[in-house]
């Protein structure tokens, strides 16, 4: 991503190749799942091949499992390499989660427990990753719907420790961000108080319901509808914080037509352009 | 008084106790180390073994529409759960997850009237893994042609890698033709039509379905495993008297079945 052009961009899937292949489309970047195109060849391969020549890419992992205790996947590891020259990618990311553990994968991005012993692991499996890749790794910190009573660090602790101890970068969800505030009843803007803004290469934003049982309330990050107002109050206090990182917008389930994503990464841009102007 | 000692699990212990529950749907061992205000545990976790299950099971139907399609969506949700249950992904790509899912049927439906099934997952598969493979230009005839003579029995020939050897007793490439979305509605499969003997071919995003008969089958089989023209001639010959190299040759080059030959170093 050049520095001098961080429009938001959006998350592309598989159902929106065709458009973008054909009608290039006004989008500042892509963004894409990395496992999708775990393939020598194919339709999606070929496809982002096509793409990757008109538009900035990056590859967002879902399935390294940084955060297990199982030995770190180097078939994964290494497809994702082999990828990432294929493609040439402005970023890598992966999530602080895990997913596996004895072999078995939940194929779900399932949080931490926020301790000294998890920043130590999952910082030395970063500083692994980042090592075979040559370059700087991103992490992104996941939305949950758990809190282990085994914690001893907030969860913005924990994510300033990893990247501290890592030298890695921060994809900041704020969805996520937001999502977890809710449901374990802290407040966004202590968390982002905490992530040292020298880190924070990436904003996130997606949309998010809300599910309530017997008086209970969770909200849960579907990415399937438009970014909530309350996540653009957090986007704006972000750029505020942490200046003017590249945007993504993320919708997975029940996708729109392609101009509703191009709509939404036109308002994170009236936020960055109004926040731009009230800092100028 | 005297000063309790807390237990601290390690993190393996945690996600060990944590991944159990998902997989099985209970809270079991995972329940202490989960905070349960305002939030009931069980209903934290059920959040994410939903996720869990729809992944895979959207995955699933991905990889195999066809049998999707043959046995309906409630039966088809039925299978797919047990089969997760047994089975549970074992890769960060979901794509791979349903490798195993063609023998779980197979065990599943061994002697009843869907025991062609099986076959049907397995096409499926194949059909998959080669849609993923990188394409290759075809062979060019020029070298052949300067081939010694005397070398053909130790040539070796490399075979398209989108290339995938398909054999049942059952039609089951005919049924998933019929099957596929696109396909005509009213075409009827008869199931004693007696076997299928494919080779799948993925050039452009279009799948080439070459049909083999068993001499044709036995030789590229030989091929994929690395043996020489040769030997490969030998299997040929054992499936079918009348092999005719020649002819055979020609159709799996012009078909880009056969995309590269070697003769080996002396």
């Amino acid at each position: 991503m050049s520095p001098s052009t961080p429009s938001a961009g959006i998350g592309l899937r598989a159902q929106h190749h065709a458009t973008v292949v054909h009608a290039n489309p006004e989008v500042a970047w892509f963004e894409v799942h990395s496992e999708n195109y775990f393939a020598d060849g194919g339709a999606p391969i070929e496809s982002l091949e096509k793409i990757r020549g008109r538009y900035p890419l990056s590859l967002h992992g879902v399935g390294l499992s940084l955060g297990s205790t199982d030995p770190l996947n180097l078939e994964h590891l290494t497809s994702l390499q082999r990828l990432a020259s294929r493609i040439e990618p402005a970023i890598i990311s992966e999530h602080l989660a895990w997913s596996s553990v004895g072999g078995r994968f939940a194929n779900d991005l399932l949080p931490l427990p926020y301790t000294e012993e998890a920043v130590q692991h999952v910082s030395a499996r970063i500083n692994h990753v980042q090592d075979v890749l040559g370059r700087e790794l991103l992490i992104e910190n996941v939305s949950s719907y758990l809190e282990f009573t085994d914690s001893t660090l907030k969860e913005w602790e924990f994510v300033a420790a990893v990247a501290e101890e890592s030298g890695c970068g921060i994809l900041l969800d704020l969805n996520n961000v937001f999502v977890s505030a809710c449901n374990h009843g802290f407040c966004w803007r202590e968390y982002l108080a905490a992530i040292p803004p020298a880190r924070v290469r990436e904003f996130h934003l997606a949309g998010h319901q809300c599910i309530e049982r017997a008086g209970a309330r969770l909200l849960i990050d579907t990415h399937d509808r438009p970014v909530s107002d309350a996540v653009w109050d957090i986007y704006r206090a972000a750029l505020r914080r942490f200046g003017d990182v590249p945007t993504l917008i993320e919708w997975d389930a029940d996708l729109p037509a392609f101009a509703v994503l191009q709509a939404e990464a036109r308002t994170a841009d009236g936020h960055r352009n109004t926040v731009h102007a009230d800092a100028a | 008084m005297a000063t309790e000692i807390p237990f601290m699990p390690t993190l393996r212990e945690i996600q060990t106790a944590v991944l159990d529950a998902l997989l099985r749907g209970t809270l079991e061992d995972a329940g202490p180390h989960i905070a349960t205000t305002p939030v009931p545990a069980a209903w934290r976790l059920s959040i994410y073994r939903g996720n869990i299950v729809e992944n895979f099971l959207r995955a699933l139907a991905s990889t195999y529409p066809v049998v999707r399609q043959l046995v309906g969506t409630d039966y088809f949700r039925q299978i797919a759960e047990d089969f997760h249950a047994q089975s549970p992904s074992r890769s960060g790509d979901l794509k791979a997850s349903g490798r195993a899912f063609a023998d779980y049927l197979g065990e599943l439906h061994r002697d009843d009237r869907f025991s062609y099934l099986a076959d049907i997952a397995r096409l499926e598969w194949l059909i998959q893994e080669s849609s993923l493979s990188a394409d290759h230009p075809p062979l060019d005839l020029a070298r052949l042609a300067v081939v010694d003579p005397s070398t053909y029995e130790a040539l070796g020939f490399t075979l398209h890698p989108t290339l995938r050897l398909f054999a049942s007793p059952f039609p089951a490439l005919s049924i998933w033709q019929a099957n596929m979305a696109d396909a005509e509605p009213s075409v009827v499969i008869d199931l004693a039509a007696g076997a299928d003997r494919v080779a799948i071919l993925h050039h452009r995003g279009e799948f080439d379905f070459l049909r083999l008969n068993p001499g044709e089958l036995a030789f590229l089989r030989s091929l994929g495993t690395g043996e020489c023209f040769g030997a490969a001639l030998t299997h040929a010959q054992a499936a079918d008297e009348g092999f005719d190299a020649s002819a055979v040759l020609r159709r799996l080059v012009s078909a880009a079945a056969i995309v590269d030959c070697s003769v080996p170093n002396r």
